[in-house]
């Protein structure tokens, strides 16, 4: 170590800094929180008095649960799309040497780096000029242009690490394909094709550029939220920032626990 | 035959058959003409240098691949367009690829699932391999990641043996395993080999490791193969320059006719060496470092005498090994160590061996 130890001086000045931008980052996030609690009809920071008023009318409220569903639709449409091709785009990216996969791998990238409003607009050129009427269907397809490439990066780390030898193995053993397919190459690719999901689910669920050029009539909770912001403000807007936010959160403690689960059922599958 | 080699029935026929097999990838020949009989309960090792076609041909030999020309007789069937999961054999990998996702157990047991075969009767089935290979039975439910490389390497070895082959390919899965370790395991292998009296095919670079372990041994060289012998034959006449120094350290003269004698074309030497074939006019002397023997004086009436210095000394463990320089040219000589030379380095020393204990080959 030698060199590498830090003295206590340093120690201290290093927790300071994490301190503060663990502050910087969660604060706002916090104070989002507590303005839901709020009585006032205003958004005033410290809040004067508490109330889960706007929780209630939250549950209640028909356009909310109207916001939600459609929210809901479209990231589980996203997610169950981007999955299946995202796989299999993983595949063509990272196992197998095909003549054009340069070029594929540099094409299937350029959605990312276009900026999503500009990416928003000129899908919703294309609609308009193909004559489709905008809904929440092609907000799914505007989706799915800009998260499928990022599913099939995340998948294709996982695919990065595959040997193909441990699918010859099993087809040497005398699995049929679809046997290696099950015993080995799903399982091993898993934990890829999960947080792959996780990914799609998330990014859709709180996408606002391109819902707002190309949900049409339709609303997702994103697109509500901003546009309560910049007319009509009410208490509904923290309170409903708050549950999408406690919604993601939920849905990733459910996902590590899935795995954890499925873990430790594979290990308990045999008896071992 | 090496006398401690099982009898095997040479009448019999093979239980692999190889008739000029062939296998081009575009214009690229990578395996050439290969005719091969592989006999029922012989642990068989083919070897070669990377490159050498031999990865190719196992491939071949698995299922893999498909040869571009010949036939590959299984019991005297053609077996050349029966894939890998349709044939009674398997194969351990050079990666092991044991399934990282699995435990030691299932891994094991998993050519016995694939079939069907109940679970308590794998369980059993998975418990004696593991007594059998010298693993721990509370192995059963360890991660494959966690066991060692040597456990590995066995855990892979039981998976195959579940499988129950009726011959067990090896394509060279103790390469990567550090040499002590390796070569108790070449030992194991062999062991298992007896106890199970399966017939195992073996591909390695390593014809050490082959001589070790193998009854019979193919040596391959740029897709063909260029000896086929038992360990004694391969170490004892070996066909080619390529084959003697394949072998290990030996001396390589390069040498051209002078009369009935050789002249050593890098110390001008005139030298004596073992019968020469029809017309020949100039080729390769390949001597071993242990044929050598200090000369002193003019007692040993050895027709072959180098005078040089002694340059260097290695100890090798039960044998030395000395570097002697005989003008331009550098000589390896090795001794027992309870024979080892006695003096100094810088010595002026006379080293000489038998014409018969040299080995000329034109190519």
């Amino acid at each position: 170590m030698g060199a590498l130890t830090t003295s206590p001086l340093m120690k201290r000045l290093l927790a300071v800094w994490i301190g503060a931008i663990l502050v910087f980052l969660y604060l706002p996030m916090a104070a989002i929180a507590l303005a839901s609690f709020s009585r006032q009809r205003y958004f005033r920071f410290p809040v004067p008095r508490f109330d889960t008023r706007w929780y209630e009318d939250a549950f209640t409220s028909l356009s909310v649960r109207d916001l939600l569903w459609t929210s809901l639709t479209v990231a589980a449409i996203v997610t169950v799309i981007s999955v299946v091709l995202a796989f299999l785009g993983a595949l063509a990216f990272a196992r197998y040497d095909w003549k054009g996969r340069t070029i594929y791998q540099k094409l299937l990238l350029l959605p990312i780096f276009f900026p999503q409003a500009v990416l928003g607009l000129a899908l919703l050129l294309w609609y308009s000029a193909l004559g489709i009427p905008t809904s929440w269907m092609t907000a799914v397809f505007a989706h799915l242009v800009w998260i499928l490439p990022i599913a099939t990066l995340v998948i294709s780390i996982q695919v990065y690490g595959f040997n193909p030898a441990w699918e010859e193995a099993a087809y040497d053993l005398g699995a049929t394909r679809w046997q290696v397919f099950r015993e080995v190459t799903l399982p091993v690719l898993w934990p890829g094709i999960f947080s792959g999901a996780l990914f799609s689910f998330l990014l859709s669920w709180g996408n606002f550029p391109l819902s707002l050029y190309t949900t049409g009539a339709d609303s997702t909770i994103p697109e509500w939220l901003y546009a309560k912001m910049v007319s009509g403000y009410t208490p509904l807007v923290p309170t409903l920032g708050t549950l999408t936010t406690v919604g993601a959160a939920l849905l990733l403690l459910g996902a590590y626990a899935t795995i954890m689960l499925v873990r430790r059922a594979r290990r308990a599958e045999d008896g071992g | 035959m090496n006398s401690a080699t099982p009898a095997t029935t040479e009448s019999a026929a093979p239980i692999l058959r190889l008739q000029n097999v062939d296998k081009l990838f575009g214009d690229f020949v990578a395996v050439e003409r290969v005719n091969l009989d592989i006999r029922e309960g012989e642990f068989f090792t083919i070897v070669g240098p990377s490159g050498s076609g031999k990865t190719t041909l196992i491939r071949m030999l698995v299922g893999m691949d498909k040869p571009s020309d010949g036939n590959i007789l299984l019991r005297g069937t053609r077996i050349n367009d029966v894939p890998a999961n349709k044939r009674p054999t398997c194969m351990v990998f050079q990666s092991l690829a044991l399934f990282p996702h699995k435990t030691v157990g299932q891994n094991i047991e998993f050519p016995l699932k694939i079939r069907g075969v109940p679970p308590a009767e794998r369980r059993g089935r998975c418990e004696r391999l593991l007594q059998q290979l010298h693993l721990p039975q509370d192995y059963y439910g360890k991660a494959v990641g966690k066991c060692s490389g040597g456990e590995q390497q066995r855990v892979a070895l039981a998976r195959a043996l579940a499988f129950d082959p009726e011959i067990l390919f090896f394509d060279e899965p103790l390469s990567a395993i550090d040499y002590r370790l390796r070569k108790a395991l070449e030992k194991e292998l062999k062991d298992i080999h007896r106890e199970t009296g399966k017939t195992f095919v073996y591909i390695t670079h390593s014809l050490e490791e082959a001589m070790v372990m193998s009854d019979r041994i193919a040596i391959m060289r740029g897709g063909r193969v260029v000896q086929v012998g038992t360990p004694d034959e391969i170490y004892n006449r070996p066909r080619n320059r390529f084959v003697s120094e394949f072998m290990g350290e030996v001396n390589v003269l390069e040498v051209a006719r002078d009369g009935d004698r050789l002249r050593d074309g890098a110390s001008g030497a005139l030298l004596q060496g073992p019968a020469m074939p029809e017309g020949f006019t100039k080729g390769f002397l390949v001597i071993r470092p242990e044929a050598f023997r200090f000369l002193n004086g003019t007692a040993d009436a050895t027709p072959n005498r180098l005078e040089g210095r002694l340059y260097n000394e290695y100890s090798l463990g039960s044998r030395m090994q000395y570097q002697v320089h005989v003008g331009g040219g550098v000589f390896l000589v090795e001794k027992l160590r309870e024979q080892r030379y006695q003096g100094q380095l810088d010595d002026s020393v006379t080293i000489g061996w038998d014409p018969a204990e040299a080995m000329l080959f034109e190519e």
